[in-house]
């Protein structure tokens, strides 16, 4: 059982740093805001997932699925919001040159 | 005294107090009358306002959505991720003007949402019938651009909205 949940947390901290390195190497906020992205569908998706295997079955697992549920709702709240400010502030979207 | 709409209010403080129970996590009986006391207020307090008229056909019809858009989510997470590591970083983000037949609030909520929660698609800003989509590359957008996605939250709501 405990194997299930660290394969899990890896995969989940592997998704984390891709969109680490998302945030590094994208070029501007829109395309940043699509890494940034990856953290809550799969990154934090199988880290609480791993997190609830680790924990058995008890109450504690139904506070991780209020987490999720949360964290789908809000997430894309704030993206919108973040994304938004920067259009209306008047911001070009990074294009390729040579399109 | 507000006016109390009784209606559903026995529903609220029942889902109020499931969360109370869920959080606490004690069953001490100081504890669930606290909780049951405090829950029936809350409802009480919030019965005034907002007209909260919960429509359970499309909820079980959300809910049912739910596992297909987590698929689309899964797919388009592995492409984003494809390419974050390919070296070149083969990307031409654009910014999409996607007219929508949605007319229920609640539909266009659901779309933006679920255009923003898919890595690779944002939505940058809506009014009433268009989306302004930002988009990593074509590959991502597929879903946005073939009207996909709309098809499947207009079968949520059901009104045949999305007919030109």
């Amino acid at each position: 059982m405990d194997v299930l949940a660290v394969i899990f947390i890896l995969a989940g901290l592997f998704f984390l740093v891709v969109a680490a390195i998302g945030v590094i190497r994208l070029p501007d906020v829109f395309t940043r805001s699509h890494a940034v992205s990856i953290t809550d569908s799969l990154g934090a998706f199988l880290m609480l997932i791993g997190i609830a295997i680790h924990e058995g079955f008890s109450l504690n697992v139904l506070k991780i699925l209020a987490v999720l549920a949360l964290l789908y709702l809000q997430n894309p709240v704030i993206a919108h919001a973040t994304v938004r400010a920067a259009l209306r502030a008047g911001l070009k979207p990074w294009q390729r040159e040579s399109t | 005294m507000r006016p109390v709409s009784s209606q559903f209010l026995l529903l609220k403080a029942t889902a109020l107090f499931v969360l109370w129970i869920m959080l606490s996590g004690s069953f001490n009986w100081i504890h669930l009358l606290l909780g049951a006391t405090a829950s029936l207020l809350i409802a009480w307090i919030n019965s005034g306002h907002s007209p909260f008229v919960p429509n359970f056909r499309i909820w079980g019809k959300t809910i049912l959505f739910l596992p297909w858009l987590f698929s689309r989510i899964v797919h388009s997470t592995l492409h984003v991720t494809k390419l974050i590591l390919n070296p070149k970083l083969p990307i031409s983000p654009k910014l999409l003007h996607v007219k929508t037949n949605l007319r229920n609030r609640a539909a266009v909520v659901l779309l933006g949402n679920s255009i923003t929660l898919t890595p690779g698609t944002i939505t940058a800003e809506v009014d009433d019938s268009t989306l302004i989509v930002h988009t990593l590359d074509d590959v991502s957008s597929e879903d946005v651009r073939s009207g996909r996605l709309e098809g499947k939250i207009a079968s949520v709501f059901g009104n045949g909205d999305t007919s030109p």
